[in-house]
C-alpha cells in the first residue's frame, strides 16, 4: 500500500464496506463478503487483503476489549471503523487528517446511505450490489466535492455568504419556510442557492443529509442513468423517500414551529407535567410497548455507541452482538427507551404500529416537556391518520386538483402513491413485504420513512420533510407548491442578482470561525486549492481542531513554528482560529515576553471583531 | 409548440397592504389567503392566456409595498411592459401615493417615453363596504394622468381581476403591433433582467 494517494487531492483514500456473513465457512472466499469497495480499479486481491486484514483485526481487538473498534492505524493510513451486525465499514485517510475528523466522515457516509436507502440490510437484500455501489460512490463523491480543506476538518455546512447578502432575503427564506409548514404534514424544510443553504429549519446534519439529493437534481441532466433520474421527476417538483432516525425526529418535532396555523382542531391531550421524563416516557408507552419484545433491551443498544448520538441506526446491533451490557448512565436509558420502540415499525400489524406511534409522538412531548405541541394529533385521531403507514392509501381527492400542475411530476406522484414501482426504493414506503419481517426484527433499526420534497427554481431548492403520506394527499401538496412559488421565484431573482464578492488582496491575518452549533464556517482564506501560503494555517488549525477534540478542558492554544504562530480557541459553541501575517520573526528560542505570538489572543479578539465573531 | 407566445411583464406597484399579491394569486391560482405576510422585495408568477388571438405568457410581479423595501424591489422594475398601479379603495391613502408610485416605476424603469407606457389603474377590495376613494375620484385621476383604463376589483371575490389583466396585455399589445416582439417561445428569454441590470451598471 505503498501507493497510497496523497491526502490533498482525495480526502479519503479508502472506503469499504465487508458483510461478514457472506463469510462464514473456511472455504468462502473473502470477496465474496465485498460489498463496496473504493477506489473501485483496486485490484480484487489487494481489496481482499484490506477487507481481510481490516475485519479480523477489527474483530480480534472489540473482542478482546468489549468496546467497539473506532480506528486502526495502517501504515501511512488510519482507518475509521464501524461495525454493526456482520457489517464492517471501514474509511482510510491519510495519518495527517485528523482522526475526529474521519470518523465524522464514515458517520456522514452511512448515515447518508441510511438517509436515502433505510437500513442497510434490507437495502442490500432490496437491491443488487452494483446498484448500491453507485449509491456509495455518489455519497463519497458528494461529501468529498468540492469543498475547502477546512471544511473537511470541519465536516461543516455550505452556507450562502450571509455578509453579501440583504438580510431581508434570509428572512424572505426564513418566511417561506415556515409558510410551508403551515400544511400539517410538512414537518421542517430548507433552502438552497447553488449548492449552498440560505435558510434551513432542520439540524445541520440534516441539512447536509438533504443537500445530496439536491445536488442530484441539479447533475440529473448530465446523468443519463441511475434508478433516481429515471424516474418521472421531469419538472420542477420531485420527491423521495427518505429515512429518519428517532433523535432526528425527534429534533424536528421539538422545534417550536408555529403550528397554530396547521394543527388539527382536536384539543391539546392534558399531561401532567410534573412527571419524571423516565416514568413519564415509560407509562406513556405502556399500552403498545409492552407487547413489544425488543424494548426493554433498546437501551442496551444505545449505550454502546454514544458518540453517535445522531445515527441510532448502529444503537440495535451493538448489544445483540455483544451480549449482556454494563448498566447505562440514566440519559441513554431514556433516549432510548422513548426512540427504541418503532424498530420494528414497518413489519408489525397495522394496529400496533399505530399504537406505537401514538406512544412516541407522546413521549417526544414529554421529554421536551414542551406543552405538548404534537399531542393536537389526540389519541383517537392518530389511528385514522396514522402518517407512516397509510402512505400508500388511496386518496379520493387526489384526482380533484384540477388546476395543480406540476409539469411532469404528476405522473411520478401519481405512481408514488399507490406504492411506488419496484425498481422504485419507495416500495419500502407502503410496508415491506411480510417476508422480510424476520430480518427486520433481527436488525431493528429505528428508521422512520419520511418523504423529501424539493421543488427547485433553477438554482434555488426548497427541501421539505413532510410525513409520507403528504405524497398521496394532493390538495396539501398544491397547497404548498402554489403558496411558495412566486416567493421562490423571487428569491431566486433577488439571489441571481447578488453580486459575488471578488476575492480582495490577501489581509494581514487569516481566520477560521467554527460554529459547532450550526456547523457552520467563516474564514477569509482564499479557498483556492493548493495555496501555498495558507498551507501551514490549515494544517495548524486541523491539529488544534484535533486536539480540541481529544481534550475537553482545553479552551486555547498555540501552535507555532520558527516562522509562524496559529491561535486556537474555543467554548461550548465555537472553534476559533487566527494567524497574524508579518510581523517580526521572534518566534524561535525560549519564549519572552516579546514573543509575537503572545499578542496573538489580543490581536484576535481585535481583528476578528469587525468579521462578527466575538472572543470577549 | 408553434405558435408564437410573447412574454410579457407586468408589474404590481402600490402601497403595502393594497391587495397586489392577493390580485396576483387570485388571478394566477384563483385562490385567496387573507392572512398573507408581507412580500418582502419581489415575487412573480407565470400565467399563460389567450387574447384576441395572442397566445401570451404573463409574468406577473408582485412587489413589496412598504417603503423599506424600496431597495430590494426597485431593480426589477427595468424590462416591465406594463404596469398595474393599484391602491385599495378603503384607504385614500393608498390612492393619494398612486402618483408617487407612478413616478418611481418611470425613475427605476428607465422608461423612455413615460406619457405613452401602458399604466392601469387598480382599485382594490372593492368587497369591503367602507370605501374612502369614490370611483368617480379615481376615474378622474386616471383620466388626468393619461388616460388609464380604470379597474375597481376584489381579489377576495375575483371581481374583475381577470378582467383587468386581460386588458393590460391588450394595453401592451395595442403598444406594439410590431410582430418583431413576438418570439417564439423555445427562445424566450425569461429574464431579460439581469442584461437590462448590467447596462444600467455599467
Amino acid at each position: 500500500m505503498a501507493e497510497l494517494m496523497p491526502s490533498d487531492s482525495r480526502r479519503c483514500t479508502y472506503f469499504f464496506l465487508y458483510d461478514g456473513s457472506k463469510v462464514k465457512g473456511e472455504g468462502d472466499p473473502t470477496r465474496q463478503g465485498i460489498c463496496y469497495f473504493y477506489p473501485e480499479e483496486t485490484s480484487l486481491d489487494k481489496q481482499e487483503l484490506l477487507c481481510g486484514q481490516l475485519a479480523g483485526v477489527g474483530r480480534c481487538v472489540s473482542e478482546l476489549s468489549f468496546s467497539p473498534v473506532r480506528i486502526l492505524r495502517l501504515r501511512r493510513n488510519k482507518f475509521a471503523i464501524r461495525m454493526k451486525d456482520d457489517f464492517f465499514w471501514a474509511l482510510g485517510c491519510s495519518v495527517e487528517v485528523p482522526t475526529v475528523s474521519v470518523c465524522e466522515l464514515l458517520d456522514q457516509l452511512i448515515n447518508l446511505f441510511c438517509f436515502y436507502n433505510g437500513s442497510v440490510r434490507r437495502s442490500y437484500q432490496l437491491n443488487s450490489r452494483g446498484a448500491l455501489a453507485a449509491r456509495w460512490a455518489q455519497y463519497l463523491s458528494h461529501l468529498q466535492s468540492g469543498c475547502s480543506e477546512l471544511h473537511y476538518i470541519f465536516s461543516c455546512l455550505k452556507t450562502l455568504d450571509s455578509t453579501n447578502v440583504d438580510p431581508l432575503l434570509l428572512l424572505k427564506a426564513a418566511l417561506i419556510l415556515q409558510a410551508c409548514q403551515r400544511c400539517p404534514l410538512v414537518l421542517a424544510g430548507c433552502i438552497l442557492f447553488r449548492g449552498r443553504v440560505v435558510s434551513t429549519q432542520m439540524s445541520p446534519q440534516l441539512t447536509m443529509k438533504v443537500m445530496v439529493q439536491e445536488n442530484e437534481t441539479y447533475n440529473k441532466a448530465q446523468r443519463l442513468n441511475g434508478e433516481r433520474t429515471s424516474s418521472p421527476f421531469g419538472g420542477d417538483v420531485c420527491y423521495t423517500t427518505v429515512y429518519l432516525t428517532m433523535s432526528e425526529l425527534q429534533f424536528l418535532q421539538s422545534v417550536p414551529a408555529d403550528k397554530d396555523f396547521s394543527s388539527h382542531s382536536t384539543p391539546h391531550k392534558d399531561t401532567p407535567p410534573t412527571r419524571t421524563r423516565l416514568s413519564r416516557t415509560l407509562s406513556d408507552m405502556s399500552e403498545s410497548e409492552n407487547s413489544d419484545p425488543g424494548c426493554s433491551q433498546s437501551y442496551l443498544k444505545v449505550s454502546f455507541s454514544p458518540h453517535l448520538s445522531d445515527c441510532s441506526v448502529f444503537s440495535p446491533s451493538t448489544s445483540q452482538s455483544t451480549g449482556d451490557p454494563a448498566s447505562p448512565p440514566p440519559q441513554l436509558l431514556e433516549s432510548s427507551l422513548s426512540n427504541g420502540n418503532p424498530s420494528d415499525e414497518a413489519e408489525e400489524l397495522e394496529e400496533e404500529e399505530e399504537a406505537l406511534e401514538v406512544s412516541y409522538y407522546h413521549s417526544f412531548n414529554s421529554n421536551e416537556g414542551g406543552g405538548g405541541q404534537k399531542h393536537q394529533e389526540g389519541d383517537n385521531s392518530v389511528s385514522e391518520e396514522s402518517p407512516r403507514l397509510n402512505g400508500g392509501r388511496e386518496d379520493g381527492d387526489a384526482a380533484g386538483g384540477a388546476a395543480f400542475d406540476f409539469r411532469g411530476a404528476e405522473c411520478g406522484h401519481e405512481g408514488a402513491s399507490r406504492g411506488g414501482s419496484p425498481q422504485d426504493h419507495k416500495a419500502e414506503m407502503s410496508g415491506p413485504s411480510p417476508s422480510s419481517s424476520s430480518f427486520d426484527k433481527s436488525e431493528d433499526s429505528p428508521l422512520i420513512p419520511m418523504m423529501l420534497y424539493l421543488h427547485r427554481v433553477k438554482g434555488l431548492v426548497l427541501a421539505l420533510l413532510a410525513e409520507p403520506h403528504f405524497l398521496s394527499d394532493s390538495s396539501s401538496m398544491e397547497e404548498v407548491y402554489h403558496s411558495s412559488l412566486a416567493s421562490l421565484n423571487g428569491l431566486e431573482a433577488h439571489l441571481r442578482n447578488v453580486s459575488p464578492v471578488v476575492p480582495g488582496a490577501p489581509g494581514p491575518y487569516v481566520f477560521a470561525h467554527f460554529d459547532c452549533i450550526q456547523s457552520t464556517l467563516t474564514a477569509n482564506l482564499s479557498g483556492r486549492p493548493g495555496g501555498a501560503p495558507e498551507r501551514p494555517f490549515v494544517r495548524a488549525t486541523s491539529l488544534l481542531h484535533s486536539h480540541f477534540y481529544n481534550t475537553e478542558t482545553l479552551q486555547e492554544a498555540i501552535i507555532r513554528s520558527a516562522g509562524a504562530a496559529v491561535y486556537g480557541t474555543r467554548s461550548v459553541a465555537q472553534e476559533t482560529y487566527f494567524q497574524q501575517h508579518g510581523g517580526s520573526v521572534r518566534n524561535s528560542g525560549i519564549p519572552n515576553h516579546q514573543d509575537s505570538a503572545f499578542s496573538l489572543p489580543s490581536k484576535a479578539r481585535h481583528r476578528l471583531l469587525k468579521h462578527g465573531v466575538n472572543l470577549l | 409548440m408553434t405558435t408564437k407566445t410573447s412574454l410579457l411583464k407586468v408589474i404590481l406597484l402600490g402601497d403595502g397592504g393594497v391587495g397586489k399579491s392577493s390580485i396576483m394569486n387570485r388571478y394566477v391560482t384563483n385562490k385567496f389567503d387573507a392572512h398573507l405576510f408581507h412580500t418582502i422585495g419581489v415575487e412573480f408568477l407565470n400565467k399563460e392566456l389567450e387574447v384576441d388571438g395572442h397566445q401570451v405568457t404573463l409574468q406577473i410581479w408582485d412587489t413589496a409595498g412598504q417603503e423599506r423595501f424600496r431597495s430590494l424591489r426597485t431593480p426589477f422594475y427595468r424590462g416591465s411592459d406594463c404596469c398595474l398601479l393599484t391602491f385599495s379603495v378603503d384607504d385614500s391613502q393608498s390612492f393619494l401615493n398612486l402618483g408617487n408610485w407612478k413616478k418611481e416605476f418611470i425613475y427605476y424603469a428607465d422608461v423612455k417615453e413615460p406619457e405613452k407606457f401602458p399604466f392601469v389603474v387598480l382599485g382594490n377590495k372593492l368587497d369591503v363596504t367602507e370605501r374612502q376613494v369614490s370611483s368617480e375620484e379615481a376615474q378622474q385621476w386616471c383620466q388626468e394622468n393619461g388616460d388609464y383604463p380604470y379597474y375597481e376589483t376584489s381579489a377576495k371575490d375575483a371581481t374583475n381581476v381577470a378582467v383587468a389583466f386581460e386588458e393590460a396585455v391588450r394595453r401592451v399589445l395595442a403598444m406594439d403591433e410590431r410582430t418583431d416582439h413576438l418570439i417564439p417561445t423555445d427562445t424566450v428569454k425569461l429574464h431579460r433582467k439581469p442584461r437590462s441590470a448590467g447596462a444600467c451598471c455599467s
